[in-house]
């Protein structure tokens, strides 16, 4: 994907308890304007809760969001050093 | 009293406790009904404060306000063109930055608003401090914080929307600007557009929309504008691809602004409540399990403590059509119409209450907890398969109750196909009346593979829902999934206020229905198996049932099992009433005539089709509604009428091939 640079990825490839903060998302105005609303935007962090193979989820500002495997391939995010890894709850 | 009127809209994004704050408000004054022409529910209340009428509009919860989606396209128009002397923009204080994206949006409109900042024990949980002073004095506009929950700050909002309405305090808003580098593409799109643009629209939040992409406005202003200076417009978006991007980043950094100024958040470093309980429940496994023996627990409660309550009821039915009877001595017609009509046809239906009431409460319960999301979200995965997505499996647990409310619970799925096909596909939910029915008679004939009969009857049912889901998907979504994006709330504490409006809601719709759609066709049936002959066999209905016989010789069904089908269009139940009626059953009871007139082969088909056949006439109804036009409704129909009578074939050759 052109859009992709060299440590961008798409969020569909952050694993649980990474986080990244958004760079594009790719996709119509009607994508881009609905998770905007929802608070990821390019510039925002996020946290991705769960990922296994499902859809998604991740946190932002106190929001948790559900997000289907399609809509997480669209959207392009930089991963950050990776978060120190809490102690795992399991 | 003569006072004033107002006209007060409520905003604000799903999850932020809107309907409790509405509930509050209005109590048993709303009204709920739809928005003219849309499948969109409206709901409107009044609060009397002082002789003043304050008219409370409940605007359907958006994220936003483009009009990407039924209810944001609703919520903006009622702004514009109604232009309420206030607005309560009610936000979630433990998610603040996203409450102000809308708050961003409806400051474009230049109305009256008020913020309720709702949940702000939620935030003080989390470790979110919030200087209520300094929001207020940042957005320009009265922030009232509150609980709506424990009913604090309901007296404070009101006064501040009296107030406001007044005109003893005006706002003073701050806006959000569009970012930096795009400040000159707006001010050229303002010059080339602003004499185009009328009232009730206003400039700036017009520019914007188009900057946005918002389709509406870029349609409407399309057709307005001059071809030359319209395609200049199109050239400035085109090189400035990011106009949307401007704009939102525009609105963030206001937002940034606002967080800066009057949020402090301490250590949120525990684990949340939430976190916790994600950490188990979101996962394939456990959550999947756990899901399961949570809607086990559900079914097991709903029929151990509503079935003993239905057949009380229905002895109570019993013995009042046993006793009104004798008052009817000289007109045996309105003896049949009352006793066998009202009484038996939708008294019958109406003694399931209980079982829907206990249903329906565990439902909200779980919806109201924030189970549900989760339930959804870890069932997307399945509903893929059959071409839907998570939020499809809430109305289908709906609809195990009654599919009455499934379709219309179908509302939450904001893209039309999915919408559509989830309505398509909920009569295939066996729901309690034809679960009732199916019980019954595999108990008759079956005797003690009763249970197994109606267990394979169940899952098939279901596996047939699947199939159809697959290759319906297949047929009508070409191209990619739809977008799944969902919010999962914070789990909470009940609210015993808001469960109680939902069940009482969605049981009242049940109601009405039983007492106007299912008290007309229960009559109707009895006069059509009553005229002219003055029985059955003599009737019209007799008379199509033997008519019909020849196409129910390869499905294994008399012509009475026929009529009786015919007679589950009113309501499932009443095909038990219609065979009793058919085959005479008198005193003797159902139980002991069936196997006699029933050979087991033809009980199965006769459950199978019963099963997929068209559902009853109340659900047809709100099918019809909630689906618009009839393209939608009649294929449905017809595909119904088709696969059950392929399904009944298929099964009862089967039967009669390995000797049932």
């Amino acid at each position: 994907m052109a859009h992709m640079g060299r440590d961008t990825i798409p969020l569909i490839l952050l694993k649980e308890g990474e986080e990244g903060i958004i760079h594009l998302v790719l996709g119509g105005l009607g994508l881009i304007s609905r998770l905007a609303s929802m608070g990821m935007t390019s510039g925002m962090k996020l946290r991705v809760v769960r990922n296994m193979g499902g859809p998604l989820i991740v946190t932002t500002n106190g929001t948790r969001i559900a997000i289907g495997k399609g809509q997480a391939q669209k959207i392009v995010v930089r991963r950050l050093a990776a978060a120190k890894e809490k102690a795992d709850l399991s | 009293m003569a006072g004033t009127d107002l006209l007060v809209a409520l905003a604000g994004q799903p999850n932020v406790g809107k309907s409790t704050v509405f509930n509050i408000l209005t109590g048993l004054s709303q009204h709920v009904g739809n928005w003219p022409g849309k499948t969109v529910e409206k709901k409107e209340g009044f609060y009397v404060s002082d002789g003043t009428r304050i008219k409370i509009v409940d605007l359907p919860g958006s994220y936003s306000l483009t009009a990407y989606s039924e209810e944001e396209r609703i919520a903006r128009n009622f702004i514009i063109n109604e232009r309420p002397d206030a607005i309560v923009l009610i936000a979630n204080a433990s998610a603040v930055e996203r409450s102000l994206y809308l708050l961003a949006e409806f400051l474009l409109l230049k109305v009256p608003i008020i913020v309720a900042l709702n949940m702000m024990d939620v935030a003080e949980q989390q470790g979110i401090r919030i200087d209520v002073g300094l929001l207020e004095k940042y957005l320009g506009v009265p922030v009232i914080p509150m609980v709506a929950s424990r009913n604090q700050g309901i007296k404070a909002l009101v006064s501040a929307i009296l107030s406001l309405s007044e005109g003893k305090k005006e706002n003073m808003p701050s806006m959000a600007d569009i970012s930096e580098d795009h400040k000159n593409i707006f001010i050229e799109l303002s010059d080339i557009l602003e004499r185009y643009i009328t009232p009730p629209y206003l400039i700036r939040w017009t520019i914007t929309k188009i900057m946005e992409g918002d389709p509406d406005v870029t349609e409407k202003m399309s057709r307005t504008v001059p071809p030359d200076s319209w395609s200049r417009v199109q050239a400035l978006l085109r090189q400035h691809e990011d106009s949307l991007l401007a704009v939102v980043r525009g609105r963030y950094d206001w937002i940034e602004g606002a967080v800066r100024s009057a949020i402090s958040e301490f250590k949120r470093g525990q684990i949340l409540f939430t976190d916790r309980l994600d950490h188990i429940l979101t996962r394939p496994f456990p959550g999947i399990p756990i899901l399961l023996g949570v809607l086990a627990l559900v079914f097991s409660l709903t029929y151990g403590l509503g079935l003993p309550l239905q057949q009380f009821l229905e002895s109570f039915m019993n013995s009042l059509a046993m006793g009104v009877e004798p008052l009817f001595d000289q007109s045996p017609w309105l003896r049949g119409i009352v006793v066998d009509g009202l009484i038996g046809g939708a008294g019958t239906v109406l003694t399931f209450l209980p079982v829907l009431l206990f249903f329906f409460a565990a439902m909200a319960f779980l919806e109201d907890i924030g189970y549900m999301a989760r339930a959804a979200f870890v069932m997307d995965s399945f509903m893929h398969v059959i071409g839907l997505h998570g939020k499809s499996f809430l109305p289908f647990c709906l609809g195990f109750g009654c599919n009455v409310p499934a379709v219309m619970g179908a509302r939450i799925l904001e893209s039309g196909k999915i919408r559509f096909l989830t309505i398509f596909l909920t009569p295939f939910v066996p729901c309690t009346a034809k679960l009732a029915v199916v019980t019954l008679i595999a108990a008759a004939i079956f005797g003690k593979n009763a249970l197994i009969m109606s267990w394979a009857l169940v899952a098939g049912n279901i596996l047939i829902l699947g199939f159809t889901g697959m290759i319906a998907s297949k047929l009508l979504f070409k191209e990619q999934h739809m977008p799944f994006i969902m919010e999962l709330p914070f789990y909470h504490t009940p609210n015993l206020r808001t469960i109680g409006i939902v069940v009482w809601k969605r049981l009242t719709t049940f109601v009405k229905k039983a007492g106007t759609i299912i008290v007309l066709f229960s009559v109707l049936l009895w006069l059509l198996s009553h005229i002219p002959g003055g029985n059955i066999e003599g009737s019209i209905l007799g008379f199509i049932g033997q008519s019909i016989e020849p196409i129910g010789r390869p499905i294994g069904l008399d012509w009475k099992m026929i009529v009786a089908l015919l007679a589950s269009v009113t309501a499932k139940e009443n095909s038990i009433a219609a065979l009793g009626v058919l085959y005479g059953v008198g005193e003797k009871g159902i139980r002991e005539i069936l196997p006699s007139v029933m050979s087991p082969a033809s009980a199965l088909s006769f459950l199978v089709i019963l099963m997929l056949f068209v559902p009853c006439v109340a659900t047809l109804v709100v099918m019809k509604q909630e689906m618009g036009g009839w393209r939608w409704f009649l294929s449905s129909f017809v595909f119904m009428v088709f696969l059950s009578y392929i399904s009944g074939m298929a099964v009862y050759q089967c039967a009669l091939m390995v000797g049932i």
